[in-house]
């Protein structure tokens, strides 16, 4: 799948430690991200997002001047753009489930370079989708945008519910999605007893995107476990 | 204070057992002492004596000498009145003047139910007369008028009964008044010893007939309140300084992992050099791992963990830890097969859905970190006597019954007091252990049926 156009995007990195940044800018930059700035404390942070304007912060709670709460609560009343915290705290997963803060992920420190390359990607995905409308699966594809679905040159159109349940599929491409995810995705919280409901919505996803739903390619299912969208591309 | 009524109740039994024992002891004293009176002779069985003692012979009169010692030692006197002339026919020869020679008919009804110029008299009857006998004065005080109610008699053991129950009723309520006072001042003080145990801190007035018992039980509530105080002080400041120390090492272990993470991918380096930022990145993960069991295991040992208890699928929670494991395993050395029941779609338990997907992580885990050559890892839930099972097995290299046996039974080091020179398990069973424990599940390690190590995770429903 082609996501050339996510290296584009306009990330601010804030983190007290020089060596760190130096890092993660060497990581990001191996995956071709491009455009890339940096600051070591809130003040600098603030100035440099005038300017910058960037479509994704990635902060560290801890800074000399401030904590990256309330840098992030700054940056996001001048414009909305997703945030992705570095904590060297295992605590603060805590905090952001207790505050609800509005951070769109968080990481705790140390951490692979690929998991963080991960992160961003799926965040950066979700944030900025609409500006790749079409992915693609080995026999269609799905139009995100308007909600539809090509194949053969046919346009076929989901509905509210497998929508919903592609999306979270599209999300986690390549990736088993729990039966359980997948249902509390549908049916909001606490989905008991959807399992059957979920095997027929599957079934009618897999009539729309697979040449052959019985022998389905691209819409995979993980007995026992949940389901999987294989993506071209990916 | 359950026990309280208790002895309340055992002491009044006892006033009462002990009430009527006095009693039925000062029935017993009352009948030796009468019947010690008994041979002293009742002056009436005298007098009958005395009349048959006495015996006519050609128209005088012999007195039965024994007799007449027995009476002059009483300093008794007797007179011996005839039938047909009401004379005195016969008298001893102590008899006083004033006693007179003649009597009528009601003289002597007088005389038999009372007294002859103040000396008690007592009458013994013969076939010619009377035998009177007079007794010292002030010798006997005689009823004078012995007669009886019919029916003051007829009810006489009711009658007792009535004034002896009248008589308890009495004691008891005095008893009741006495010790109410000290009951009040009882209680609360036993009140506070009992809550001493349960580590509340206990304040108790220090007044009335026990203050000193209070301000003694005052003094050890503060004591043990201090005393917690500095344990819990201690306690914090020991999982403070280790999620300090593993604070601190995040970031430069952030460093070595990011560094090594893209040699480990860099191309222009050779093979050989490669491998080494992998052993490098690998061992990075190790500490890190180390690092996050280290901060738990102390913050749970502690009771610094919050433990967010909500209803949560059981069932849920497992199978996303396990999809989480196969979506990171890349060469799927270490196949994990889900063996839970298609049907066994949701099992609700209270849990802290963090903790139990942590106590799960780590099982699993487990089996990746004691299989290094790759091993089956199989999981399951299942519902087994209204409890939820969770179930981790592999086919791997397992264990013995010797390393089983200790792995069940054997405190960890971190929470172990005596010494650790002896190598012991892991952080991660500590974990699950302690996760189990915080919800009142039983964990238990076992041999599996599938040739490997087994972990089952048994929690109430």
């Amino acid at each position: 799948m082609d996501f050339e156009y996510l290296k584009q995007k306009r990330i601010l990195l804030v983190d007290d430690e020089q060596d760190l940044l130096e890092m993660v800018i060497s990581i990001l930059k191996e995956d071709r991200f491009q455009n890339i700035k940096t600051a070591k404390c809130v003040k600098d942070a603030l100035i440099i997002a005038e300017d910058f304007r960037p479509e994704l912060g990635i902060l560290d709670v801890m800074l000399p001047d401030g904590n990256g709460f309330s840098l992030m609560e700054q940056l996001k009343s001048k414009s909305d753009y997703p945030i992705l915290f570095l904590t060297a705290r295992g605590e603060d997963e805590d905090k952001f489930k207790g505050f609800g803060l509005g951070a769109d992920d968080y990481i705790v420190k140390p951490f692979l370079p690929k998991e963080l390359i991960y992160r961003i990607t799926a965040i950066l995905r979700r944030s900025y989708k609409d500006e790749n409308p079409l992915v693609k699966l080995q026999n269609s594809e799905i139009d995100f945008d308007r909600a539809e679905v090509v194949k053969n040159g046919e346009y076929i159109a989901l509905t509210a519910k497998e929508y919903d349940l592609l999306s979270v599929l599209y999300r986690n491409a390549g990736r088993i999605v729990t039966i359980d995810a997948l249902c509390e995705a549908a049916w909001g919280e606490n989905p008991f007893g959807y399992e059957n409901s979920l095997m027929a919505h599957i079934r009618r996803i897999r009539e729309k995107i697979e040449a052959n739903p019985s022998q389905p390619v691209s819409l995979i299912t993980v007995k026992g476990l949940g389901y999987k969208l294989i993506v071209e591309g990916k | 204070m359950k026990s309280m009524p208790k002895l309340i109740r055992r002491f009044i039994g006892i006033l009462m057992l002990s009430s009527i024992l006095i009693i039925i002891l000062n029935f017993v004293v009352l009948a030796i002492i009468a019947s010690n009176q008994a041979p002293n002779g009742s002056p009436w069985i005298t007098a009958t004596e005395a009349a048959e003692s006495l015996q006519k012979c050609n128209n005088t009169y012999v007195f039965n000498n024994e007799m007449n010692t027995k009476l002059n030692k009483q300093n008794v006197w007797a007179i011996f009145i005839d039938n047909s002339t009401h004379q005195v026919v016969w008298h001893t020869d102590n008899l006083p003047d004033s006693i007179p020679t003649k009597y009528s008919i009601s003289d002597i009804a007088s005389l038999t139910r009372g007294y002859i110029d103040g000396y008690p008299t007592f009458t013994g009857e013969s076939e010619s007369g009377i035998m009177v006998l007079g007794y010292p004065k002030d010798s006997y005080w005689k009823h004078m008028w012995p007669s009886w109610d019919y029916q003051v008699i007829a009810h006489l053991p009711q009658t007792v009964l009535a004034i002896l129950a009248c008589n308890v009723t009495l004691i008891f309520f005095i008893y009741m008044i006495a010790n109410a006072k000290l009951l009040k001042s009882v209680n609360p003080i036993a009140n506070g010893i009992q809550n001493l145990s349960t580590e509340r801190p206990v304040y108790i007035k220090e007044k009335g007939v026990l203050s000193e018992l209070a301000t003694s039980i005052n003094r050890t509530s503060d004591i043990l309140q201090t005393q917690s105080r500095q344990l819990q002080k201690r306690e914090t400041a020991r999982a403070n300084w280790i999620a300090g120390v593993s604070h601190d090492i995040r970031t430069p272990l952030s460093m070595i992992m990011g560094y090594a993470g893209q040699l480990e991918n860099d191309s222009h380096l050779t093979y050989e050099e490669r491998k080494k930022a992998t052993v490098i990145l690998k061992q990075s993960e190790k500490m890190r791992n180390l690092i996050n069991d280290l901060n738990l295991a102390s913050k749970l040992e502690y009771n610094m963990q919050p433990v967010n208890i909500k209803k949560e699928n059981a069932v849920a929670i497992v199978r996303q830890v396990v999809v989480d494991f196969i979506n990171t395993d890349i060469d799927s050395k270490y196949p994990i097969e889900w063996t839970t029941d298609e049907n066994l779609s949701s099992c609700i338990i209270n849990v802290d859905r963090d903790l139990l997907k942590r106590a799960v992580y780590n099982l699993i885990q487990n089996c990746i970190n004691h299989n290094k050559s790759g091993c089956a890892i199989y999981v399951c839930v299942r519902v087994e006597n209204e409890k939820c099972v969770i179930c981790v097995e592999d086919n791997g290299v397992g264990a013995s019954d010797a390393q089983i046996q200790k792995l069940n039974n054997t405190p960890h080091y971190m929470v172990c007091d005596g010494n650790t020179t002896e190598q012991m398990h892991g952080l991660g069973l500590l974990i699950v252990k302690q996760i189990v424990a915080s919800h009142h599940g039983e964990t238990v390690i076992e041999h599996s049926s599938y040739d490997g190590f087994s972990v089952k995770i048994i929690l109430p429903m």
